[in-house]
């Protein structure tokens, strides 16, 4: 053995990882070579402090980020199970009109397929090219979910997106999904209000009015319900109508809420 | 220490329903992690968790002595392990998980060095500090500290290349073949560029202990 294969195999030496017979040449080579002995003395205690080098501990923020990621992706994974179930339901040759597909998304996906439906609203039929669309477009859903909502450790920190995303001169049809979505799933009250807020900008867009709507039967604070029906008066979505309607007569409601569903269908 | 915030929804398992990883606790011996994870391959999710578990601790120590920034450090391991989650499909039958994981480690740090050579990400001095205070314990003594310091130093001094294949090969316990998969590179030049990063290392070492002297 010469100092090169020698000295290459040191590490492995001092960590006893050698087989019986290269560890023998080895030490034989070391027994008889005072300058590899000599780096195999400076190696092993420079693999000694190494190997005691202390490794700093990460912050529980890493634990509930990665676990929000994954309750996300499974999140996306119901959603793409009962989005298939409603595919396969809703089978070929059945009359694919507009209006029963209405009713398929809406009772399937709920928020994120309301959202998807402003862009097949008008749509009188349902084409093959349009459902593969539909499934693309609720995959990306779910990682604006996990995008908007889930990675970001706090509320501030998510406020903070969602007030990016409000100076954003020219948004893009992404960074708009990912206001909804923060409107229909942040768990934060202000950071819904200030995605409601920056949604203004783009009330005369069909999918942001849709999805403001999507949103309302969901949402269960009076101050956010009261501002998404300010929000659809201003946008003059009619089609809200049957919604509000709903809502002013609801007992369970609160009543400031009713009372502001019941003027905005006067107004609309 | 900051707590974990209330509004991070961590759902609970439903009564009755049990992970591999939690069923091993109780009455089989743990998975490995090669098995927790093509459980994840398949579709359960929550083996995930318990590979997190595992291996975090690890792979955030990789990260840090790489980068020497416990928030970029931060940073990748989460985006390491969504690159689990999302490409979990790719795990191979006869992969060998810890291989994987810094594999999938290198390339996101590599794309960390990419943005920050763009633009660089402020240092906050109080990381060093907390990383520093981390490593003292009651019963260290000055020189330990030192040593540890000049250590440090020694390591940020080196190449990024030979950095990694030390944390490798040296701090994370891998085999000469996982570091060898991990660098896309046969066993014998694992090897070879190890011996030439610990050598590198004992010569920035001396080097500072001589600067320091001076």
């Amino acid at each position: 053995m010469n100092c090169q294969a020698c000295t290459e195999r040191i590490a492995e030496l001092a960590d006893q990882k050698l087989d019986r017979e290269t560890e023998a040449l080895v030490r034989s080579h070391l027994d008889g070579c005072e300058s590899c002995r000599r780096e195999f003395d400076e190696l092993s205690r420079l693999i000694a402090s190494l190997d005691a080098l202390p490794s700093p501990a990460p912050s529980p923020a890493l634990r509930a980020k990665v676990m929000g990621s994954i309750e996300s992706e499974k999140l996306t994974l119901r959603m793409e199970s009962e989005w298939s179930e409603r595919m396969r339901s809703a089978a070929p040759g059945r009359p694919a009109r507009g209006a029963s597909w209405i009713q398929v998304l809406v009772s399937g996906l709920g928020v994120a397929a309301l959202v998807v439906l402003g862009f097949v609203l008008g749509e009188r039929n349902a084409t093959q090219h349009q459902l593969a669309d539909l499934r693309v477009r609720v995959d990306t859903m779910g990682q604006l979910v996990e995008q908007s909502v889930l990675q970001k450790r706090t509320a501030g920190d998510r406020l903070e997106t969602v007030l990016t995303a409000a100076r954003t001169t020219q948004p893009d049809e992404r960074l708009i999904d990912g206001l909804i979505n923060s409107l229909a799933f942040d768990p934060s009250v202000n950071v819904r209000l200030n995605a409601l807020s920056a949604l203004y900008s783009h009330a005369d867009q069909e999918v942001v009015k849709a999805g403001v709507l999507a949103c309302l039967p969901r949402e269960s604070n009076p101050l956010v319900q009261i501002s998404m029906i300010d929000f659809l008066v201003a946008a003059k979505a009619r089609e809200a109508s049957p919604e509000l309607r709903k809502l002013s007569l609801d007992t369970n409601a609160n009543g400031d809420v009713r009372d502001s569903a019941r003027r905005a269908i006067d107004l609309l | 220490m900051p707590s974990v915030p209330a509004e991070i929804p961590v759902l609970m398992r439903p009564a009755g329903i049990e992970s591999p990883a939690r069923r091993s606790v109780d009455t089989l011996p743990p998975l490995s992690d090669h098995d927790l994870m093509l459980a994840v391959r398949d579709g359960d999710l929550d083996s995930m968790g318990e590979l997190f578990e595992r291996h975090h601790g690890p792979l955030f120590g990789y990260l840090s002595k790489l980068t020497g920034n416990r928030t970029a450090a931060e940073d990748i391991a989460q985006v390491v392990f969504q690159r689990m989650i999302k490409y979990r499909h790719t795990y191979r039958d006869e992969g060998k998980f810890t291989a994987w994981m810094y594999h999938l480690a290198r390339r996101c740090a590599s794309d960390h060095f990419r943005k920050a050579s763009s633009a660089p990400l402020a240092v906050d001095p109080s990381d060093l500090e907390e990383h520093a205070d981390q490593s003292i314990g009651a019963d260290q003594s000055a020189q330990t500290r030192d040593d540890h310091e000049l250590l440090r130093t020694a390591l940020g001094r080196l190449d990024r290349d030979d950095r990694e294949v030390l944390l490798l090969s040296r701090l994370q316990e891998l085999s000469f073949a996982e570091v060898a998969s991990v660098l896309e590179c046969s066993v014998g030049a694992a090897r070879v560029r190890a011996h030439r990063a610990l050598r590198a290392l004992r010569d920035s070492y001396f080097q500072i202990q001589k600067e320091n002297l001076t």
